[in-house]
Parts: structure tokens; C-alpha cells; sequence
């Protein structure tokens, strides 16, 4: 048996209809159960759901052997994991916003960064040599700029009408962040075969 | 004062200082039963010492401190670049080859994976220097497998071995320059299938299509043969002929369902020379041990020659051992 985490929310769905077509299905009624550790019909799977930023850490201790998680929260994570497939699922892009399109050219100094993803966030501003000073939110961060908080924000747009609504336009495309399967370095040396089963189902319905 | 401990610190109290007391005696039993010597090297060393010895982004893991005179000291973090100064200055003249085993703790900061929280690991290692070839790779394999088994760890451990000179004959054949190799690497030693074929579309690479199976699994021989069929640089198609006697040598011994072969591990390149080695345990979500050749390290006090060797850690496998030991009661 191996165990799967499935980030919730924005990813679940889609990763469980993405493992159903592959033939790994939960049955109906455990999916609309609250329980949060479930087997799949055959047994030969368990899944458990985390929210997104804990997949990483179940998969890198090895408490679950594999996990679908995007990669938005891998790259904030700096987890050692393999990374055998991009899933291609709940597409989206890490960005730059601001409320002035041209607000990059305007540097002056440092600047102040609202952000979920500090780590990317400070990473991305490094690697250019911009000071920043990250301001680490874990919600709502369009309206940092609004209210003064923030020159700018980095996060996630999948339509970017949250971002249009706030006024605030997309500067600069950090990544593009897709669905990804994970694994465990142990497991995949000491469940190889199971491992590999899953990746070439999961390959077999890309 | 304070009631804190620093992270990545712990105390072990009773049953589990016992336990851990009879991994490290099994272990260093087996070491002299193959007449492996022990040594006992210093705690605080010059920083250049492991700049040396591991290179330079793994010596900076160390805790470093200065001496009266102002340079810099580390606590050590490995002991293995200690070993190699004394085989090549203090012990120049003994003949060889050299075999030194030890049970000591190594200390490191920043840790590469979240999962090894520890800053204070105590290795279960050995070196045996002077001897190249075959039948020193295997010997460290065996004993490997040895204190593996005599834990009771048969059948719940896998060896992985590959010889790193493989990809470094399919990078060189490409002539790559220093990042796009780091790239290439990452990619193999990630898994990322996908990304690697698209990397090998774009610099056409046949040969690295060797890696694409290694991404999707490791296995026994079959693995080997697998590269053959697009591998055809001499550098690499030497390395995958020793990899190839290596494994014929230890199924002659049986320990074939203990070993796979993982052309996939690429993770410490520039350290080792030849074969390298990961040990995995269930019930350890990350490598329990690690080893290989390295033929360089001694060179760079003065004295070249063949070097093999792989640690243990001994608090990761006395926690997994803690751990069945509580679930079989």
C-alpha cells in the first residue's frame, strides 16, 4: 500500500478526477465524508488530505510516499522531493502586481513586498539585487497596496479578476505552477514497483 | 537560565540510550571483524580541513568558530576529511592498504532536507585507503549489508549504487558548460522526466536519454543494459563496465534483492569518483547512509590514492529502530 497526500481546496478535484481516469477511484460516499484519511477502492491506496503547504512535509518525512500538490508551494517550500510528473492541473501563474503597470522602471531604493510566498518572493527580488522588505500575509494580500501597505504583492492569479478588482495589474510572471505528483526519496527506492505503477498510470492519462 | 535546547539537539534517556548504544556496538563489531581499526579523530579542526575535504557549500553547513591566533576552527562536520589528511601525512609511511572505522558525532546547521532536523548526527563509518577496484567496492558493500542484517534490518533496507563517472562522460561528451551541467543534474537527481526530455530536445543529447529510464525507475542489471543501448562515450561506457562487474559481484555473494542500481543518484557529484551509494530503511523517510569512492580526496594533502567508503547514521537508525521495536511490543 501507499499512501497519497492530496493538497485540499483548489487542487483536489481536479487531482482526484486526474487519479479516477487513471483508474485509482475513491467511492463516493468517502469523498463526501469529512474524514481525512481514506482507502481507495482496491486497497492498494490511502489517501490523506492536507492543506497544501503540508504536503510537502508528509511526503518529505515519508509519512505519505506520494503527494499532488502545485508547485507554487514547492517552491516556497524548498522541500527535497522528487518530481517525476507535472499533472498539468489547476494552472495558474505566480506574479508581480502593483497598482502602476510601470511600478518595476520606478524602483527607487527598496521596495515593500505583501506576500504569502516570501520565500519566492525574496528569491525573485535577490536574484536582481532589489532590496525589499517582505511583508508575510496569509490572506487578502491584494489589498495591501490599497491600503498602504505594500508597493507591491506577489501571488498567485488564475483569472486575474481578484487582482483587477483590487486595481492592480500584473507586472511580471515569477513562474507558471501546475499540479505536480511528488515522492518520497526512500519510497521510491523501497516501493519501486508500486511507485512506478502510479507514475505510469498517471502518465498513461496526461 | 534557560530551559530551551537548541534545535536540531536531543537527549537520549534509558531504553533508547541503550538501544542506541547496541546499533553503534553491532556496527563497530562487524568494522573489526573485517580488521577495521578504530580511530578516533579531533572534534575541532581548521575549516579549511573540510573546505578541503567536502567541498566548499558542504563545509559551510559546519559550526565555525576562531582560534587565538584568528583563524577559522569548525566543530567537525564529517570525519572522513580528517582520515584522508592522516592516511596522507601522519601515516604516509604504513603500508597499505589503510582501514579505519569510527563512531563519532559530526555537527551541521543548515540541513538540505526539512525531515533531517538534527544538527548533531553521530556517523558510523569506515574508509579503506589505498586499494582501488573491484573488490574494495564490494568489501564496503558487504559490510554494508553485514550490520545491516545484524540489526535485523534484512529484507526492510536497499543499497543503491551507481558510478558517478557515468554522467560526468555523457556531460563532458556534451561539452556543457558549468550551468546548464548543474541543470542537467538537477533534473536526473529530481526525477523530471518530462523536463529532462525537453532539456535533451533542446541541446541534443542522445546519450543523456540513458537517464530518462532512471527517472521513471531504478532496477537491477537490466538497468545497466538499458544505458549501453544509447551510452557510447568511453568515459561513461568504462564506469557502466565497472558497475557491470560490481553487480555481477555481488549476486555471486546473494545480495542481489539488498541492491539496486540507480543511475539516477547524481547527488554528490563532485565528492566522489567512482561508485557511489545510498542506504534506505523502511521506515526512514529520508537515506539512513551514504558512501562511494573518492579518489581525489586524499590528492589534496599530498598523497594520491584510492579511496572507499560509506557512514551510517546512527540516531536516524536507532529511531527507526526505537519506532518497530515500540510496535512489535
Amino acid at each position: 500500500m501507499i499512501t497519497i497526500a492530496i493538497a485540499k481546496g483548489r487542487m483536489q478535484e481536479s487531482a482526484l478526477s486526474l487519479l479516477a481516469r487513471a483508474g485509482i477511484r475513491l467511492s463516493g460516499d468517502a469523498v463526501n465524508s469529512r474524514r481525512l484519511a481514506l482507502m481507495d477502492e482496491t486497497g492498494q491506496y490511502r489517501f490523506i488530505f492536507a492543506k497544501p503547504a503540508d504536503v510537502p512535509v508528509y511526503v518529505e518525512h515519508g509519512i505519505a510516499d506520494c503527494g499532488v500538490v502545485g508547485r507554487d508551494v514547492l517552491l516556497e517550500s524548498q522541500a527535497d522531493l522528487l518530481l517525476p510528473l507535472d499533472l498539468g492541473i489547476a494552472r495558474c501563474r505566480i506574479v508581480v502586481a502593483a497598482v502602476d503597470a510601470h511600478a518595476m522602471t520606478k524602483v527607487q531604493g527598496m521596495i515593500r513586498v505583501a506576500t504569502k510566498y516570501s520565500q519566492i518572493a525574496s528569491a525573485h527580488f535577490g536574484a536582481r539585487g532589489i532590496p525589499v522588505e517582505i511583508i508575510q500575509l496569509s490572506g487578502s494580500v491584494e489589498l495591501a497596496p490599497a491600503l498602504g501597505l505594500a508597493d507591491m504583492i506577489v501571488d498567485l492569479v488564475e483569472t486575474g479578476v481578484t487582482l483587477r478588482e483590487n486595481g492592480l495589474t500584473v507586472v511580471e510572471e515569477i513562474a507558471e505552477s501546475t499540479g505536480r505528483l511528488v515522492v518520497n526519496r526512500a519510497s521510491y527506492q523501497l516501493k519501486a514497483g508500486e511507485v512506478s505503477r502510479l507514475v505510469n498510470a498517471l502518465q498513461s492519462v496526461l | 537560565m534557560s530551559s530551551r535546547i537548541p534545535a536540531g539537539m536531543r537527549y537520549y534517556i534509558g531504553d533508547e540510550a541503550r538501544l542506541r548504544r547496541k546499533v553503534e556496538d553491532v556496527a563497530m563489531s562487524v568494522f573489526q571483524g573485517w580488521d577495521y581499526e578504530e580511530v578516533i579523530t579531533p572534534s575541532v579542526d581548521y575549516y579549511d580541513l573540510f573546505e578541503q575535504g567536502m567541498g566548499e557549500r558542504e563545509a559551510q553547513r559546519g559550526f565555525r568558530f576562531t582560534d587565538n591566533d584568528g583563524r577559522l576552527l569548525a566543530l567537525r562536520p564529517d570525519v572522513t576529511s580528517s582520515v584522508a589528511r592522516m592516511a596522507a601525512t601522519l601515516l604516509s609511511d604504513r603500508p597499505r592498504p589503510l582501514r579505519f572505522c569510527y563512531a563519532a558525532p559530526v555537527f551541521r546547521q543548515q540541513t538540505q532536507s526539512h525531515a533531517e532536523w538534527r544538527r548533531e548526527n553521530t556517523q558510523l563509518g569506515c574508509e579503506l585507503i589505498g586499494i582501488n577496484g573491484k573488490s574494495a567496492d564490494l568489501e564496503v558493500l558487504r559490510l554494508a549489508a553485514e550490520i545491516l542484517s545484524r540489526l535485523e534490518l534484512q529484507s526492510s533496507y536497499c543499497i543503491t549504487i551507481n558510478n558517478v563517472e557515468i554522467f560526468n562522460g555523457v556531460a563532458a561528451d556534451l561539452n556543457l558548460e558549468p550551468r546548464a551541467r548543474e541543470e542537467l543534474r538537477r533534473l536526473i537527481d529530481t526525477r523530471q522526466g518530462a523536463e529532462l526530455q525537453q532539456f535533451l530536445r533542446d541541446c541534443g543529447a542522445g546519450e543523456a536519454r540513458a537517464f530518462l529510464r532512471p527517472t521513471q525507475l531504478t532496477g537491477k542489471l537490466e538497468v545497466i543494459q538499458a544505458a549501453r543501448s544509447v551510452i557510447t562515450n568511453t568515459r561513461s561506457v568504462a564506469a557502466l563496465d565497472s558497475l557491470e562487474a560490481l553487480w555481477t559481484a555481488i549476486e555471486s555473494h546473494g545480495l542481489q534483492d539488498a541492491f539496486e542500481i540507480d543511475l539516477g543518484d547524481v547527488s554528490s557529484l563532485d565528492y566522489y569518483t567512482g561508485l557511489s551509494l545510498k542506504i534506505f530503511v523502511h521506515g526512514a523517510g529520508s537515506s539512513v547512509g551514504r558512501g562511494g569512492r573518492y579518489d581525489g580526496l586524499t590528492g589534496s594533502f599530498g598523497r594520491a590514492e584510492p579511496a572507499v567508503g560509506f557512514v551510517l547514521n546512527l540516531d536516524a537508525l536507532t529511531e527507526v529502530l526505537g519506532r518497530r521495536g515500540a510496535a512489535g511490543q
